[in-house]
């Protein structure tokens, strides 16, 4: 059958790697004719193509819930398991925005605690647009980094159940993470947004070296 | 048509936009993660230093407070038995 997951594959949580998308979206996705017309026999190259030309994300929609592309290609990389190395380039590319997401989304299903924050974490700092589909077909602006805080933060994600991660401070505490690092700091941009929260420390520490 | 052609209606505008109001929500937002991430942590802390508390008290100090807080040892197993 087209839809068995590839022989070379590796087990992923413990389990075929399809199983991460339940079966009923699954078999909504198997069903559906963009997958049996485009994703049929994808290779992990062929793949970017088909990753490029994606327009939004999102998980399902309309009233058949019906999978959105970027679903189709999601199970598709569970299917085939392309090299981490291709995943990595996924998420590192700055050019196309859904890639990214896909590649972060995946990342997100598949890799260990410690990889997730690795890279996803770097990704909060990108601002920009994208679509995403919500659940009545519509759709809506959001952005980069409060979808890449989604798959961070939620437990469910584009009608996805994403695998259980631990919280940063229980990683940080056997020094298995660094500390977070924001891309404010990063930028040097906390001086000018002081008041509003976490800015405070840094105004105090700055006014000690000032006398 | 390929089925689930229907993605390119009218897809709203991503680019064209000003790049110092995308950059004032972001650092909104990352303001607000950092604060959630805070106040987590803070909660983790107390909850370990309340752990830290009890496992230095006596046996009896443990069973005075658990008395004063309507702590049962063991807890209700409740009505279905």
């Amino acid at each position: 059958m087209a839809n068995k997951t590839d022989v070379g594959a590796g087990h992923v949580h413990g389990t075929d790697p399809q199983h991460l998308i339940e079966k009923i979206l699954a078999s909504k996705i198997y069903d559906h004719s963009y997958w049996k017309e485009h994703c049929f026999g994808l290779t992990a190259e062929s793949l970017v193509d088909k990753a490029v030309d994606l327009v939004c994300v999102g998980g399902t929609y309309g009233g058949q819930r019906k999978p959105t592309k970027f679903m189709c290609l999601l199970l598709k990389m569970l299917q085939i398991q392309p090299d981490k190395d291709i995943v990595v380039e996924f998420i590192l590319n700055d050019d196309y925005k859904y890639v990214r997401i896909l590649g972060a989304t995946y990342m997100r299903l598949v890799g260990s605690p410690t990889e997730i924050y690795q890279y996803l974490e770097p990704l909060l700092k990108d601002f920009r647009k994208v679509r995403i589909r919500d659940p009545m077909g519509a759709y809506k602006i959001t952005h980069m980094d409060e979808v890449i805080d989604g798959l961070l933060t939620q437990d469910y994600y584009f009608d996805i159940a994403l695998p259980r991660l631990p919280k940063r401070v229980h990683l940080e505490a056997p020094k298995r993470l660094p500390p977070r690092v924001s891309g404010l700091e990063a930028l040097k941009l906390l001086d000018e947004t002081t008041g509003a929260g976490e800015g405070e420390q840094e105004q105090e520490n700055e006014e000690d070296t000032s006398d | 048509a390929d089925g689930a052609g229907s993605d390119n209606e009218d897809l709203p505008a991503t680019d064209d936009e000003d790049e110092d109001a995308l950059l004032s929500a972001w650092k909104l937002r990352e303001l607000q993660r950092i604060k959630r991430d805070q106040e987590q942590r803070d909660e983790f802390a107390k909850e370990a230093k309340e752990i830290e508390r009890r496992r230095n008290m006596t046996d009896a100090e443990i069973a005075e407070e658990n008395k004063r807080l309507g702590l049962k040892k063991g807890g209700d197993r409740g009505q279905m038995r």
